[in-house]
């Protein structure tokens, strides 16, 4: 240290420094901070030096020269934008996961776009006059708009099978399992399975494709969302989580319809045509299952007409007893529960058969032939 | 010893031969006297002690930069430029003011500055007792307190601009009371009495208005400690004032009653007795 009794003279740079580093002996730190104790400049030059040390050991400032740090500047302010981003990929997320099973019920509830009363049976009739060769542009629509609702699902799929289900013939629609593939994926593995039998000689009527429409759509909507193969299994969980919800509800409502089948007035009288809950169930496992797969709710018959409703509400007919089954055009609003045959007294010694088929709403449809309804 | 030092500085990175940095030693070990006081004789473990205890790099590197060696430039530059600049910036308080000061002690210590034709640089007065970099901020914040001292002399009498007012001439009271003159001589023999860390800690906390927290660091302790310190410093001091009083000749009451007069009716300078008490007690020891 430079430093004399004399208080003008200033310890050096490095005496203060070594002092303030604690690296002065203790005879010369003793003597530097006794001149420190009556200088104020020395005073101030170590504080400063002390405080400029403390500043170093600070995170360093923003520098100046901002612009060299643009890009790094322009990923962090575009780092901000994942959160937003993430957020609104979360709420899609969900909205992908609950939209099906809020979906899910629409079939249930047979949802058919009401028709007006003079429009079907003038069209019915046309339909069948050209026999099956006029229902056939139904099971093509029907795969071609499974395949549109499939299409976003089936993105990462080759193209390949995407255009096989429109390119398919109408006619193999039941019986080409190529270009059912992805329905298969969709379609509960139960049905799948039951319509694998019948397909070969089964044509889907309206009727039955509408029903089919809304499953598929309900499912096609919740998978256009989804890109991701693995979202086509879950659905498929979904639909047979669907199905057995559908079966337990048909089967609580099953008895209570039968029961008003038996119950029904009949106008004049009861026909005794209404199949018995258990004469049902006998020939239910005699006769061949419905086309559809599923279970029937309510059964009527007269003569060698036999018609049944199946939990979807779908109804069919069969000319011979019930040994082949066909659709019915679906002419009626609403789901049909229950279908019922009467008697009506008319001029005739002979006693005529009608149909009654009752909706979910409570209105009324009569048949004579079982195919062409018209409401009451 | 001295090859092992040798090798651990790296001054052969910078072309220094084992005989000139031995030169080197010689001259750090003569101007300190190995860290003794004057006159002392250093064994051979004090000799040691004090060379293993220096900063051989940062030695090294300022010898050979004030030599002009390219590479150690080129390593100083790359190491303390940054830091220097900073710390500049952080002791004047500006950006700008911080790299002027910061360059012109750059130019100085290229050694711009030439003496008898030989070029002279700062950093042949490092002498490896502390940090390079804490040598550095030392010198930065020499160079701006007396510049900031020069230039507040320099002010015109007109402008009283940075709080620098003249002081007015206070008319001292012809006859002051007695307790005050008693009062007066008691506390300067009181400051007197005062080790050399206390006064400085009085010195910066009362007169500089230095934070716990700042002067902390400086004596190695928690703050805490400091206002303990200080706590007991000003009580100590209070106690001695009243002693030295009761030995001028008050009886204790009348101490206890002189204490509390008006301080503005004193005419004290402490300022002025920490610095005659600091020059006292360092007479005090020189002579010891």
């Amino acid at each position: 240290m430079n430093s004399t009794p004399q208080l003008d003279l200033h310890p050096d740079a490095e005496s203060l420094s070594a002092f303030a580093e604690q690296a002065l002996a203790t005879q010369e730190r003793e003597q530097v901070l006794t001149h420190l104790a009556g200088c104020s400049r020395c005073r101030q030059v170590i504080f400063l030096a002390q405080q400029a040390a403390a500043d170093a050991q600070a995170p360093a400032p923003v520098p100046a020269t901002r612009p060299a740090k643009q890009p790094e500047t322009w990923f962090w302010n575009w780092r901000l934008a994942w959160v937003p981003a993430a957020a609104l990929a979360s709420a899609l997320a969900l909205v992908v996961t609950f939209h099906p099973r809020h979906t899910a019920t629409a079939p249930e509830m047979a949802k058919v776009t009401p028709q007006s009363e003079g429009t079907i049976p003038a069209r019915v009739p046309q339909e069948r006059a050209s026999a099956g060769a006029a229902h056939r542009p139904a099971p093509a629509l029907t795969a071609k708009s499974l395949a549109g609702n499939a299409d976003s699902a089936a993105r990462n799929m080759p193209s390949e099978e995407l255009a096989a289900p429109s390119a398919a013939p109408p006619a193999e629609f039941g019986a080409s399992a190529p270009s059912t593939v992805q329905n298969h994926a969709v379609l509960p593995s139960s049905m799948f399975s039951s319509q694998q039998g019948e397909t070969a000689q089964y044509r889907p009527e309206p009727a039955v494709t509408s029903w089919q429409q809304d499953q598929k759509q309900s499912s096609g909507s919740a998978l256009s969302a989804s890109v991701d193969a693995s979202q086509v299994s879950q659905k498929s969980m979904r639909m047979e989580a669907y199905t057995a919800h559908a079966s337990r509800k048909a089967a609580s409502a099953g008895p209570r319809m039968v029961q008003q089948s038996q119950s029904a007035p009949g106008g004049s009288f009861d026909v005794a045509t209404q199949q018995q809950l258990a004469g049902l169930s006998a020939s239910r496992n005699a006769n061949p299952p419905l086309p559809s797969g599923l279970a029937a709710v309510s059964r009527a018959t007269a003569q060698n007409l036999a018609l049944e409703i199946d939990r979807s509400g779908a109804l069919f007919l069969s000319g011979d007893s019930g040994q082949h089954w066909e659709p019915v055009v679906q002419q009626w609003t609403g789901r049909a529960i229950e279908v019922r045959a009467k008697s009506v007294l008319s001029g005739s010694p002979t006693t005529a058969v009608i149909f009654e088929l009752q909706n979910d709403a409570g209105s009324i449809w009569v048949s004579a032939d079982g195919k062409t309804w018209t409401a009451q | 010893m001295l090859d092992e030092l040798w090798r651990e500085s790296g001054a052969a990175a910078y072309g220094l031969e084992r005989e000139q940095f031995r030169e080197i030693l010689e001259r750090v070990a003569a101007a300190q006297n190995f860290g003794l006081t004057p006159g002392a004789r250093a064994s051979r473990q004090q000799q040691a002690s004090f060379f293993r205890g220096l900063r051989l790099a940062d030695l090294v590197l300022a010898r050979a930069c004030a030599s002009g060696h390219p590479g150690a430039w080129e390593h100083f530059l790359a190491v303390y430029r940054q830091p220097l600049t900073r710390a500049a910036m952080a002791i004047t308080g500006s950006e700008t003011l911080g790299r002027d000061l910061a360059d012109q002690l750059y130019a100085e210590l290229y050694g711009l500055t030439t003496r008898d034709g030989v070029r002279r640089s700062p950093l042949d007065s490092y002498r490896g007792r502390g940090s390079l970099i804490g040598w550095l901020r030392t010198t930065l914040a020499q160079r701006h307190v007396d510049h900031h001292r020069r230039t507040r002399r320099e002010l015109p009498l007109d402008d009283p601009a940075d709080g620098y007012e003249p002081q007015a001439a206070v008319p001292e009271p012809d006859n002051p009371p007695a307790e005050l003159l008693l009062l007066g001589k008691a506390i300067e023999e009181a400051f007197r009495q005062l080790d050399a860390e206390e006064r400085f800690l009085l010195a910066a906390y009362y007169l500089d208005e230095r934070t716990l927290l700042e002067i902390a660091p400086l004596l190695r302790v928690h703050e805490a400690t400091i206002s303990r310190k200080l706590h007991r410093v000003t009580g100590g001091l209070r106690k001695q004032i009243v002693r030295n009083l009761q030995a001028l000749g008050l009886s204790k009451p009348a101490a206890q009653e002189a204490l509390g007069a008006d301080p503005r009716d004193l005419n004290l300078n402490l300022k002025k007795i920490l610095q005659i008490s600091s020059l006292d007690a360092f007479q005090e020891k020189a002579a010891t």
